[in-house]
């Protein structure tokens, strides 16, 4: 009988934790989401934190994480040709080994622009992460073209997203020689 | 007789002092417990409030993203978020790389439709040439072939093509990896695979009203980069009726047409259709 109330207790403290990284999580998405700065306002600030930091060498540590950040995303594109300019994520739901969260992420690859929208299940077991997407849509810029619709809804059908960005990586690239190719004869 | 008492006795009083140390101990523990519920509840709440508060602020829309309002500090550290978060989203796109002291770590995700599934990782070197430091690729993916044609001249290819193995290998993987766990009723004995997984051989049966049909597959998956079989070869014992033998030959056209599992899949709705 004692193990029991014990358990209930273990059990709440369990449930109470998992609430709390969700809470924590959602009120940090929504600080992040409730902003936007530009890049112009984002080099502005650098620029007066510089002044600001002369001489304070945790200050400037914000600026060289900064930089070495960027450095880093921007070569993703060397390899793949895919950029990503903005990204919105919302936290759904968070237990112990399950986390969803809902994404929304736009970027281009060389000259084809994408958005994409999904829900992203994350899956903690003993050895790995395993991870699923669902609900997925794309809305690519070049959308009249009918060979690119047709791959569109089927990526979009099957959840295929790793295909899609393999894919448009190999066609945005050989788009692009023929791009400037004709622009070469122009 | 009275040392045997007293003996009882001093028996007795270490059995209750026993028990009542276990009984302590049980109620430190209960209370240590709800003390801890009380905590987190507290924590929760504020958090509770806090996330109301900011949707109630945000909803009034007050002045939230005007940088000189929030201090440079404040931008940049939204800035560092914001990129962090695309990072940690960017091994979806299937090749991800971070430069190292030493040169370069390309890390390469697998999927199979809508799942992702194991990762693996390159390390290369640049200097002197660009070199092969550390992998995690299995043995049986040819690494060395495909980094002696392309790593020289074309990274990007390499890291493409290497990606194309991998993939193939994880969805011929999936496909029977599903097949073992989802449909192992109508597999008989064990379904053989060799590591690459482009050999598949295995025993299995179909029911269609009431009777089973045994057959016998063979799936040889001839392009490493593919994950769909290049020859298929379904068979029936030799003395059955001509009517499995077609059966055995529509297999062979699905298994070669169809991922493992689906096919597997619409033997299973095909039997509930005509029961």
């Amino acid at each position: 009988m004692d193990n029991s109330i014990c358990q209930v207790y273990e059990d709440e403290i369990q449930s109470l934790e998992e609430e709390i990284k969700l809470l924590a999580e959602k009120y940090e998405d929504s600080q992040q989401e409730s902003t936007f700065f530009s890049d112009e306002e984002i080099l502005m600030s650098i620029k007066s934190f510089q002044r600001e930091s002369e001489g304070h060498e945790s200050l400037s540590d914000l600026i060289t994480q900064l930089e070495s950040l960027e450095t880093d995303l921007s070569f993703l594109k060397k390899f793949t040709g895919i950029q990503f300019t903005s990204h919105f994520k919302e936290i759904v739901e968070k237990t112990t080994n399950r986390t969803v969260r809902k994404h929304r992420l736009s970027g281009n690859c060389y000259s084809l622009s994408f958005q994409l929208e999904f829900q992203l299940l994350e899956m903690q077991n003993k050895e790995n992460v395993s991870a699923v997407v669902t609900d997925l849509g794309i809305i690519m810029e070049s959308g009249e073209d009918s060979d690119m619709s047709k791959f569109v809804s089927s990526t979009e059908e099957h959840g295929n997203l790793l295909r899609f960005f393999r894919s448009l990586s190999s066609y945005a690239e050989w788009y692009e020689h023929r791009r400037c190719t004709f622009l070469h004869f122009k | 007789g009275v040392f045997a008492h007293l003996e009882r006795l001093e028996a007795q009083a270490r059995e209750v002092a026993v028990k009542q140390e276990k009984m302590k101990q049980e109620e430190e523990k209960r209370a240590r417990l709800k003390a801890r519920v009380r905590e987190l509840r507290l924590q929760r709440d504020k958090l509770l409030a806090k996330v109301r508060l900011q949707k109630k602020q945000l909803r009034e829309k007050r002045a939230m993203s005007d940088p000189a309002k929030s201090g440079a500090r404040a931008v940049l550290e939204w800035k560092i978020k914001n990129i962090k978060a695309m990072l940690q989203v960017s091994y979806l796109t299937g090749i991800n790389g971070k430069r190292t002291k030493q040169g370069v770590c390309f890390c390469i995700s697998t999927a199979y439709e809508s799942t992702y599934l194991d990762s693996y990782y390159v390390h290369l070197l640049v200097k002197p040439e660009v070199q092969i430091h550390q992998h995690s690729v299995p043995t049986f993916i040819p690494l060395e072939q495909i980094a002696k044609q392309y790593l020289q001249t074309d990274i990007g290819r390499f890291l493409s093509v290497l990606s194309d193995h991998l993939n193939a290998y994880a969805g011929r993987k999936y496909q029977a990896d599903q097949l073992q766990e989802h449909f192992s009723d109508q597999i008989e004995g064990t379904l053989q695979r060799n590591s690459l997984c482009n050999l598949l051989v295995f025993n299995y049966k179909v029911s269609s009203k009431s009777k089973t049909f045994p057959f016998n597959a063979r799936l040889l998956y001839g392009d490493l980069c593919c994950s769909l079989p290049t020859e298929v070869n379904v068979s029936c014992t030799p003395d059955a009726p001509a009517s499995l033998a077609e059966m055995a030959a529509a297999h062979s056209d699905l298994f070669s047409r169809v991922a493992l599992h689906k096919a597997f899949r619409s033997f299973s709705s095909d039997e509930e259709s005509m029961d």
